[in-house]
């Protein structure tokens, strides 16, 4: 049954796929290709290639089958030695064979036929030995050689297309370069051999190399681990960690490289000038724990801050720019990250527009392809259990919201209640950040405050994003939606709460800087004239120069960019700190308090109240989102800051992934990711926009501080541009750059930019249009199709007797004239058909795979079916081989 | 039957399976038992690795040789980027794939019916996610995946449709065992 079926399988596969080329095939060749392309395709069907030697061959096969089958394993060894004896010879048969990817048809027929045959006897004769196949096998070569070489001296009087000429050409001399080696003697063949064994060790170090890729992503195991045990949400949380992870790594590297590096290598050193030192009254207090911890002292005038930057234009002897360098990489770091999200979301919107066509068998696929057979670990094999039933949990979920219906009414209410509750909250909250600030300006001004009253702010919001979000998920539970749009609604609440936060925060920041920036005029004033009264005192020696002051003891200004700066690296080191606390306190010893208690306890505590924390998917992606809209704000002023933040990340990375695997359970309602991380980086580039904007406004509205930063002496920090280009460019390109500044030119240009955008958008979104109606369109075909085949099934089940005994006669015919069409349908009927017929030895006929019968099978007629090889498998196949090839008169 | 065995996998790829098949072999008699299979790992933690070890074995017997060994094996030999496109008439490899897309159907197709039932996809549930999931959501999940592939309304899952399911899928990765290289 089996052979017959696959033979019909393959001769329908060939009719179909390949009948238009082969019109083209004889009139390449001319007729004497076409004769000679006939006899090749006959040979297999009859198994043995001249019906002269068939005799022969088979004589040997019968001997070795003897040997191999009777003599058992002894013989069977001593093949094998013979054969790794010969293993020289037949490796370079063996690989001469696979390469032969030729689109003509008699060409790749023949030789696909060849290397089988070819090979087929090699094991044969490694019992007797015999050498003259090899050369039989370049005689082949070389007639095909040959031929091609004609076809390229006569391809100008072909009638054929220019491309087709072209085509053929290449093929042809593609062919003749590959095979010529092989003919040669000596050196040519061995340079043949090791070509081919050169592009077989490159495809398996290719192989290789993929393998060592997939090892090299990190945390790549410990996601997968995760995914298998928590689903693919919370996976997709900790990949988002990760991108974030290697997009902070290039903008550490950007900033340490290009501004911190430098100014440590070739600025002047700590100590030098007033920015650089600590300040006399701050001296004995500089290096206390406390302080240091608060980001004052000796941390306040280091390089991981703005103030340390000196204002001179170039440092060492590279003549390094820095202010500039400073600026750019300012200005560059924003760049980037704009860059980078946005290219990762239009990566992230392709790939999910391009599999939507799997949707229709999600079941199915998952059902029979779920098993990776190549799995040999048993903790693997673990994972990947855990991994599928969690993934048949996903479905059912996505199945059971899709088809669920309830009470309309009494979900929009709750809906709207549970909307208007969460305001309420974020109002509250709001006001209270507001509250808190405005006290905490009070408090800066009075002299001895408490760590609780300085630390007030920080505080508090890091309390009200502990306990908001837990609430909003409580409210949200009212609204009843889809785990993974709930997830969505979720997120943007607590964004909105980040985000009065933030803005709070920074308002209150603003006033900070303003109220400093009024002060410095008059600090300003004051270090001019002790400077002066310090070098015009009277009571020196005039003729010798007075020693400069020394820098601890020059009075200076309050530096609101290092302020600033403190601010954002305090706020993200509370923030960490509060995360990790939370992590430790709530879910670790939550667990272990559930895990061991349980034994001495009134109830189950696993199972009721406490029970395990699930992971909080919208929190951490919005603690990521925001620390890192932190990170692009106070870089610009903290350039350590984004070396502090990778750190967290890479703690935080190792601490939360150990932390889920040992406290946390899955969610109860596991859902899918959603394809696309799109929703994440959104926020992201919201984020990265609104934090874009303040430090935009400070960078081209405030001036900077007088004694302090890359920019100081400046009016505005961008002066730094202006005052590269007209020093260090060409004046003519300063010219085309105020030319390129005038507002005439950017207001078009930005005309422009928005016309690009609404026309690109517009056609997108008739693409996609024409997208989704294709695809409901081939929906609506399954459908009709699906309905049409039941209908239609059974009666083609009655049919199917009859056409299969017309698709045998068909066939027959083919393999005799070789042209014409098989039915399609037809001879794959022919498989039940005959399994009804001799149900007994189907069983024992599909376990094996029997060479000859196969080839016989169709050019038999099916009355002859019954008494054919396939019911005693060890003896039949080369009896009735041999019968065939003496039934079948030579072509 | 050497002409199946070397047109299906190369000559260093024999030698090199039969040590291994020698090395499975510890009662030394020539053939392998279940038990000797069973030591395999990859097939010891496959949950339909009792299928597969009986697909190894024909009808009724317990013992298998070297030579149904590789035929069975063949199955399991990725398909090389050479051979993807000769497949024309004449023997078709057994690891082309349809052969290999047969070689699962008859993994799941418990009773030799040429159609996977609902029974027949509960039991391969069952294997594949244990007592996780519950016996009422097993039953809508083989009835799903009946329902989509499905076209003759049969309620049962045949060969064609079988193939028509996994048509996207890449079957020749799937199924492909990395130690006949």
């Amino acid at each position: 049954i089996f052979p017959a079926l696959k033979s019909a399988l393959s001769e329908i596969s060939d009719r179909s796929g390949r009948r238009p080329s082969r019109k083209q095939a004889p009139r390449a060749e001319g007729a004497a290709g076409r004769r000679r392309a006939q006899p090749c395709q006959k040979e297999p069907a009859r198994g043995s290639p001249r019906p002269g030697s068939s005799q022969r061959k088979q004589a040997e096969r019968r001997r070795q089958r003897e040997e191999l089958g009777e003599q058992g394993r002894s013989s069977a060894e001593r093949t094998f030695e013979g054969r790794r004896k010969r293993d020289g010879r037949a490796s370079l048969k063996e690989q001469r064979a696979p390469p032969k990817k030729e689109k003509e048809v008699p060409r790749k027929e023949e030789m696909w036929k060849r290397p089988k045959k070819h090979r087929s006897p090699s094991l044969a004769s490694s019992a007797s030995g015999g050498e003259s196949l090899s050369e039989e096998e370049l005689a082949w070569i070389l007639e095909q050689v040959e031929d091609r070489k004609k076809l390229i001296a006569t391809m100008r009087n072909k009638p054929w297309p220019m491309t087709k000429k072209l085509r053929e050409l290449r093929e042809a001399q593609e062919f003749v370069e590959k095979y010529e080696g092989a003919l040669g003697k000596g050196r040519g063949k061995r340079l043949y051999a090791y070509r081919m064994l050169v592009a077989k060790k490159w495809v398996k170090f290719k192989r290789d190399f993929d393998n060592f890729k997939t090892q090299c992503i990190p945390w790549e195991m410990k996601i997968k681990d995760i995914e298998s045990h928590f689903g693919s949400s919370v996976a997709s949380y900790f990949i988002f960690l990760r991108w974030m992870y290697g997009v902070n790594l290039v903008l550490f590297g950007l900033i340490f490289g290009l501004v911190i590096i430098p100014e440590v290598l070739m600025g002047v050193p700590y100590g030098s000038i007033p920015r650089k030192t600590v300040p006399r009254a701050e001296e004995e207090k500089a290096m206390d724990f406390s302080v240091l911890w608060d980001f004052e002292g000796y941390i306040k005038y280091s390089a991981l801050f703005y103030g340390y930057y000196n204002n001179q234009r170039t440092i060492g002897w590279l003549r390094y720019r820095l202010p500039m360098a400073y600026f750019m990489v300012g200005v560059s770091v924003f760049g980037y990250s704009l860059m980078i999200v946005i290219r990762s979301m239009a990566s992230n919107s392709q790939g999910s527009a391009s599999d939507g066509e799997s949707a229709n068998f999600t079941f199915s696929f998952k059902m029979f392809t779920s098993w990776d057979y190549l799995i040999g670990n048993s903790e693997t094999a673990d994972n990947k259990y855990a991994s599928i039933t969690t993934s048949f949990k996903e479905s059912i979920v996505d199945e059971q919201e899709s088809n669920k219906e309830e009470n309309i009414h009494l979900t929009r209410f709750l809906r709207v209640l549970a909307n208007f509750l969460i305001i309420c909250c974020l109002c509250g909250s709001g006001y209270l950040i507001y509250f808190v600030v405005k006290r905490s300006q009070e408090f800066s001004k009075m002299q001895n405050v408490s760590w609780y009253e300085r630390n007030e702010v920080e505080i508090v919001m890091s309390l009200l994003g502990m306990f908001c979000p837990p609430l909003f998920e409580t409210i949200a539970a009212l609204e009843n939606y889809h785990p993974r749009i709930g997830l969505k609604w979720q997120l943007g609440r607590i964004f909105a709460l980040f985000l009065g936060n933030l803005y709070t925060f920074l308002l209150a920041l603003m006033d900070d800087v303003h109220l400093k920036l009024s002060n410095e005029e008059t600090i300003k004033n004051i270090t001019h004239w002790t400077l002066f009264n310090y070098y015009n005192s009277s009571g020196w020696n005039e003729s010798v120069p007075r020693p400069p002051l020394h820098p601890a003891d020059v009075p200076r200004g309050s530096c609101w960019e290092t302020a600033v700066g403190i601010e954002f690296m305090r706020l993200t080191v509370s923030d960490m700190l509060v995360t990790y606390i939370t992590i430790l306190l709530g879910d670790f010893l939550r667990a272990c308090f559930v895990r061991f208690m349980n034994y001495c306890w009134c109830w189950d505590l696993e199972a009721g109240f406490p029970s395990y924390a699930e992971f909080d998917i919208s929190g951490n992606v919005l603690g990521l989102i925001f620390n890192q809209g932190m990170i692009w704000m106070g870089s610009f002023y903290a350039p350590g800051l984004v070396g502090i933040n990778v750190l967290r990340l890479l703690t935080s990375m190792y601490f939360q992934c150990w932390a889920v695997m040992s406290s946390n359970v899955p969610h109860e309602r596991v859902f899918k990711a959603s394809r696309s991380n799109n929703f994440y980086m959104g926020l992201l580039l919201l984020v990265l926009f609104l934090s874009l904007l303040p430090v935009a406004y400070t960078i081209m509205s405030l001036p900077p501080s007088f004694d302090c930063g890359p920019f100081s002496g400046k009016n505005r920090m961008y002066d730094v541009i202006q005052e590269t280009i007209e020093n260090d460019f060409p004046t003519f390109l300063g010219k085309i750059f105020a030319f390129l500044a005038n507002p005439g030119l950017i207001v078009p240009a930005i005309l422009l930019m928005f016309l690009a955008i609404y026309y690109l958008n517009s056609v997108s979104k008739s693409l996609s249009r024409a997208n989704a109606q294709l695809r409901k369109k081939i929906q609506a075909l399954r459908e009709v199709e699906k309905s049409h085949k039941s209908v239609k099934g059974r009666k083609t089940a009655q049919d199917s007797e009859d056409t299969a005994k017309d698709a045998s006669k068909n066939a027959t015919q083919l393999q005799l004239t070789k042209e014409g069409t098989t039915p399609h349908s037809a001879s794959q009927n022919e498989t039940p058909d005959k399994k009804a017929q001799d149900p007994g030895t189907s069983s024992s006929a599909s376990g094996t795979m029997l060479p000859a019968s196969r080839h016989l099978s169709i050019a038999r007629p099916p009355g002859a079916r019954p008494d054919s090889g396939p019911a005693r498998p060890q003896t039949h196949p080369w009896r009735s081989a041999s019968r065939k090839s003496a039934q079948r008169p030579p072509h | 039957m050497g002409l199946i065995l070397c047109s299906l996998v190369s000559h260093s790829q024999i030698t090199r399976l039969y040590s291994r098949f020698t090395s499975l072999d510890k009662g030394e008699n020539g053939t392998l038992s279940r038990e000797d299979f069973q030591r395999i790992p990859e097939l010891a933690i496959n949950p339909l690795g009792d299928r597969i070890i009986n697909a190894f074995f024909p009808e009724g017997e317990d013992q298998v040789n070297f030579r149904g060994f590789m035929r069975t094996l063949a199955h399991f030999r990725p398909i090389e980027d050479n051979e993807k496109s000769k497949d024309v008439n004449g023997p078709e490899p057994l690891n082309s794939r349809s052969n290999k897309l047969h070689f699962a159907f008859r993994l799941y197709d418990l009773d030799k019916d040429d159609k996977i039932s609902r029974d027949e996809l509960l039991q391969v549930l069952r294997m594949m996610v244990g007592v996780n999931i519950s016996d009422e959501q097993l039953g809508s999940i083989a009835d799903r995946t009946i329902q989509e592939a499905d076209q003759d309304g049969d309620s049962a899952i045949s060969f064609t449709e079988f193939v028509k399911v996994l048509e996207k899928v890449d079957v020749e990765q799937k199924m492909s065992i990395r130690f006949l290289h």
